[in-house]
């Protein structure tokens, strides 16, 4: 059922704009960073002498850290969008789905967005660090880690851009919510460690990522079960 | 003219629109209010640094984008854009209301920061006498500064009809800034940066009351200005709605 609901929502993206975001994304973030390590390599790699893969993973995931999460903002209501432009949730809940399932298939629809966007970082971070010239060793846990962990530890702002872009018709309202949630996670690092804006950073007082990554999941758990039975009860226009 | 005023007036009024105003200004208070320490001898500009680095670096850019989404949205949804051509209006006023309208929403905005501004000041009992040249220079830059992203974010959203696609553009241009400004180089020459730059109060160089200097305004923000807007203004006299 599930995956039937998705392939619609799947159809329902096709060529859209939405995808070519999600490719602009990870393209973006690393040719910045191709730009910067480009006019200081001499500079950077002397700062990063011992270890020049990992100093390049650590530029690229601090520019991609506010990209991912403006970008969620942006795909989680490209996505909702869809329905409000043409006034078709009453279409779409027309069909024989739950309204449960239909917010499902949307949530779902942006995390596997999301995955995607966070995937393509990979590929294009090897291919800047070898045209580099960076030599063999590849930290390939150390490159898996960067991309993913923070993908899982943003989930409740997934879930909470979801719920939020699904609501409102007016999208300003989920896209500053989306803004002021960037600027946020900028500043993550000065923030207690229950703060959630902090956990996609994945510092913690235990210097344990897996931490961060674990209460994200919990807390976008819990944030998506709301937003699923708030939509539920909710009518729509 | 007036009258067109006047239905924009309409459109907006009662609006989230004032609440997204209050959003930056708000948040630069609170960290003005919690952040702020009273060190240096020049406690005034370094209010205003602390306060406007926040606001010009990617809320003002971004604040801009949403804005004019917001001001299409009437006309994108339910076939506004026809209604509203269909009176006896030129396609051109229309622009340029639209426009004149984006630029006194940044003007609100900007004095509200500088509204915060005081309170931090006032809320810290600093006693050296206001700065009004210096703020002014920096609240009234940062606002021409914003003239070029204006324009591109009010092409941007006449053309798309999705909320989300013009402040994708708006993004995907803004984002940069956290390392163009750092660059000597490259920051003079880069539209996005500018309001940052020229909000940022400095004594050193600038031409006239600005922090900018004279090449870098005349050439970086009112060439991308004059770009930006012809290309929005014949885009929007041409399309069909």
């Amino acid at each position: 059922m599930m995956l039937r609901l998705l392939s619609a929502e799947f159809l329902k993206i096709r060529k859209k704009l939405l995808w070519l975001l999600v490719a602009l994304g990870p393209v973006g973030v690393v040719g910045l960073q191709a730009v910067n390590f480009g006019l200081r390599y001499d500079y950077l790699t002397k700062q990063y002498a011992r270890d020049l893969w990992g100093g390049l993973i650590t530029n690229v995931s601090l520019l991609a850290l506010p990209a991912m999460f403006i970008g969620l903002a942006i795909v989680a209501s490209m996505s909702a969008g869809i329905e409000h432009q043409t006034n078709a949730w009453k279409m779409t809940l027309a069909l024989p789905i739950s309204k449960r399932q239909a917010f499902g298939a949307k949530f779902l629809l942006n995390v596997l967005l999301l995955f995607v966007s966070c995937t393509l970082l990979v590929p294009f971070t090897l291919a800047l660090g070898w045209a580099l010239g960076f030599a063999a060793p590849i930290p390939a846990g150390e490159l898996l880690r960067a991309a993913y962990y923070p993908f899982l530890a943003c989930m409740p702002f997934v879930a909470l851009q979801s719920w939020l872009s699904v609501t409102f018709a007016n999208q300003a309202l989920p896209l500053t919510v989306g803004i002021i949630g960037m600027i946020a996670a900028m500043f993550g690092s000065r923030f207690p460690d229950w703060m959630p804006w902090k956990w996609p950073l994945l510092v913690n007082a235990w210097h344990e990522p897996l931490y961060s990554v674990g209460l994200g999941l919990l807390l976008g758990a819990a944030v998506f079960l709301i937003g699923m039975l708030e939509f539920a009860r909710k009518d729509v226009k | 003219m007036l009258r067109m005023f006047r239905s924009e007036w309409l459109k907006i009024r009662r609006s989230v629109m004032w609440l997204l105003i209050a959003v930056s200004p708000l948040i630069a208070l609170a960290f003005g209010l919690f952040g702020f320490k009273q060190e240096g001898s020049f406690p005034w500009i370094e209010a205003l640094s602390l306060l406007s680095a926040l606001h010009a670096m990617l809320f003002l850019p971004l604040l801009t984008g949403i804005y004019a989404a917001l001001l299409c949205r009437y006309e994108h949804a339910g076939g506004g854009w026809k209604m509203m051509l269909a009176l006896p209006v030129s396609r051109t006023q229309v622009y340029f209301v639209k426009f004149a309208v984006l630029m006194l929403l940044l003007a609100a905005t900007q004095l509200l920061l500088l509204a915060a501004l005081l309170a931090v000041g006032w809320a810290n009992g600093i006693s050296s006498p206001v700065p009004w040249r210096t703020i002014f220079a920096s609240l009234g830059g940062g606002w021409i500064a914003c003239l070029p992203l204006a324009a591109l974010q009010l092409f941007a959203s006449v053309a798309f009809q999705s909320f989300a696609a013009p402040l994708a553009v708006n993004v995907i241009c803004t984002l940069p800034n956290m390392l163009v400004v750092n660059s000597a180089r490259v920051g003079p020459y880069y539209p996005w940066a500018q309001p940052m730059l020229a909000m940022l109060p400095r004594e050193d160089y600038g031409f006239g009351a600005f922090n900018l200097s004279l090449e870098t305004l005349t050439i970086v923000v009112l060439g991308s200005f004059c770009v930006f807007f012809a290309a929005g203004w014949t885009y929007f006299a041409k399309r069909s709605v």
